[in-house]
């Protein structure tokens, strides 16, 4: 998934994610607090920020803005087990976290202290380090005046210094408009169906914007998880209590943490970021087709006409797409517009299926791999792991001849290849659902024509 | 709310970054810093030299640190020379080498304000690099002998006396 964020942002985020081996749930509120996804007021982590480093620099005694840096790099406070070892029983602190003023006013938890130091380490060493001589002295003068004004100040510049990142690093205006779009085709909807997202893409195509198909069902996707959190913002924008505001930002979390969870397409990232050399468990094509077709998590349990009408359709036009970047290769655009090369519905379903029996067959081989005791097993356990020891001997692929390297490979990746076979047998189970209730062939004829329409009309300037 | 729209492209954003893969591991910003706040002599982590030596982009990471802790720094000799550079100004603070007599080795003079001085210099060319103790001041500055037996001080005269060197009063 693409748009809103540059390389140098995935790579400064990563670099504070990799270095304090964040769990998922960190780095998504990390990621948060950089995209500014946090409400009722985005710099609030800032706040937060300045408030625990003057509370620290107040609790440890006279020091430095360096002894805060070090803090802050230091990845051993990166979990709130970490950090309140090192800081409970200190001033200002109780059980649950720091709390400078006996709990009174600004507090935070362990968990909370180990994410804004994260948040500090991200500040500091933001555009790869350009920033941090600056930010390093924004710190040496809170530890001269650890107090709250020191701390407001800090809050300020921080937050000037994370808009401008924003402005430099975040294009978010373009999605901005684009889910402005969306807002508006539905309505005020909350729900919406997979001709909708077509109906959607087929009007900014009408409008000239030309957005891929892929790239709008996936803003569909996150306006979809999301959509149940919108209605909390409109109770922001009457006067509300604090701990109305506190509730939706409760509610933010716990949804935002719930989409970084167990994403297949994460899953998928790991397998290959796993893969030993050796083993050849996918092939660089099928590792394609599964990104393809998990590549808009969850639709590919709850919408598989969408996910149908973006490997099919999706891949066509980023062929125009690319076609038009390189300024030729290949079919030329009026071709490539009759949609006469689109794969079917019915061959994308054969290969997901053909997918979902070969993650099958590979997971039954990792549990005959690793189980080799077998003598107290039942009947049916045993059988089938002798099946899957026949399925080892006919595979004929790099580095299955090697069964101890091919063990290592298995246990490298058991975790990943598992989750990715559950969501390829859903997709399975879903396209074989969609099938019962209309022929795929009718509806890939019936798309084709609208697809076909729909490009043919857009690039007619390119193809001519 | 108007705000919707802007949350979306924030959550979206937010999700894609999640979804980014993940560099290759490249060493971390807590043993560069470690590096940069070493006592002169202190042993050094064989990982980060290793990392200084062979990768530009620790190299970059660590000098933006090594600047961030510096009471003064020169990224490049501040005078134009075709020679050797005898004397070069680092922020507030005068450094100049006075040449070998027949019983003394170069000495290394920095002179400078009142107020807060180096506890240490680090000198940095392409990929060599040396930190020295400077000790305390007497009368407003120091003197460091570049003795030539001392393969630390000599290796500090020679990359001192090149213009394309770096400076770091720390």
């Amino acid at each position: 998934m693409t748009g809103g964020y540059d390389e140098r942002c995935a790579a400064d985020l990563a670099a504070v994610a990799e270095g304090r081996d964040l769990s998922r749930e960190d780095r998504g509120w990390l990621a948060r607090a950089v995209t500014g996804a946090v409400r009722p007021n985005r710099d609030r982590p800032l706040w937060d920020l300045a408030h625990a480093l003057a509370a620290l620099a107040r609790a440890t005694g006279p020091c430095d803005g360096r002894d805060l840096v070090t803090l802050a790099l230091d990845p051993g406070l990166a979990t709130a087990a970490a950090v309140a070892e090192r800081f409970s029983g200190m001033a200002g602190a109780d059980a649950r976290g720091l709390a400078p003023d006996g709990g009174e006013g600004w507090r935070t938890t362990w968990t909370g202290l180990a994410r804004l130091l994260a948040l500090a380490e991200f500040v500091l060493t933001a555009e790869d380090l350009a920033g941090f001589a600056a930010v390093a002295g924004w710190l040496d003068d809170l530890a001269a005046a650890p107090d709250p004004e020191g701390a407001a100040a800090l809050a300020r510049r921080l937050a000037r210094h994370l808009a401008a990142y924003r402005t430099d690093h975040l294009p978010l205006a373009p999605l901005e408009r684009r889910f402005r779009a969306i807002l508006g085709f539905l309505d005020g909807r909350r729900a919406f169906a997979d001709d909708d997202i077509l109906a959607f893409w087929r009007g900014a195509m009408d409008e000239g914007e030309r957005p891929g198909f892929r790239t709008v069902a996936e803003h569909f996707v996150t306006f979809e998880a999301a959509a149940a959190l919108l209605g909390g913002l409109e109770g922001l924008a009457a006067p509300a209590s604090l701990a109305e505001h506190e509730g939706w930002e409760e509610r933010l979390d716990a949804s935002l943490a719930d989409l970084a969870a167990a994403e297949p397409a994460e899953a998928l990232a790991a397998v290959l970021a796993d893969l030993p050399e050796g083993p050849k468990i996918l092939t660089g094509a099928e590792r394609e087709d599964l990104a393809d077709f998990l590549r808009l998590e969850p639709f590919h349990r709850t919408r598989p006409l969408t996910i149908l009408r973006a490997a099919s359709f999706g891949r066509v036009q980023s062929g125009i797409a690319n076609r038009l970047r390189r300024g030729g290769g290949g079919a030329g655009i009026a071709e490539r517009a009759t949609c006469a090369e689109a794969e079917s519905y019915a061959a994308l379903r054969d290969r997901a299926g053909a997918l979902a029996a070969h993650l099958a067959r590979m997971l039954r081989i990792a549990a005959a791999l690793r189980i080799a005791d077998r003598d107290g097993l039942a009947l049916e356990t045993r059988a089938a792991l002798d099946a899957a020891e026949a399925d080892l001997r006919r595979v004929r692929r790099a580095g299955f001849d090697d069964r101890a390297g091919l063990a290592a490979g298995f246990a490298a990746t058991e975790a990943a290849l598992l989750r990715l076979a559950e969501e390829a047998g859903r997709l399975e189970r879903a396209l074989a659902a969609l099938a019962r209730q209309r022929p795929l062939d009718d509806a890939f004829a019936a798309d084709r024509a609208v697809f076909a329409g729909a490009f043919a009309a857009a690039y007619a300037g390119e193809a001519a | 709310m108007s705000d919707e729209a802007r949350l979306l492209a924030e959550i979206h954003a937010a999700r894609g970054l999640l979804r980014a893969p993940a560099p290759a591991r490249r060493i971390g910003h807590a043993a560069l810093w470690a590096h940069a706040a070493r006592a002169p002599g202190a042993p050094v982590d064989l990982a980060v030299m290793r990392a200084l030596r062979d990768e530009s982009d620790a190299a970059r990471r660590y000098r933006a640190m090594l600047a961030a802790r510096a009471l003064a720094h020169a990224p490049l000799a501040a005078a134009a020379s075709d020679g050797a550079v005898a004397r070069r100004r680092v922020g507030a603070f005068d450094l100049e080498i006075l040449p070998a007599d027949s019983d003394a080795p170069p000495l290394l003079v920095v002179r400078g304000p009142d107020g807060p001085w180096p506890r240490a210099i680090e000198a940095w060319r392409g990929d060599e690099a040396v930190r020295l103790d400077l000790g305390e001041p007497v009368a407003g500055a120091t003197v460091l002998a570049l003795d030539p037996a001392v393969p630390e001080a000599a290796l500090l005269g020679r990359l001192l006396a090149d213009p394309a060197c770096a400076v770091f009063l720390l």
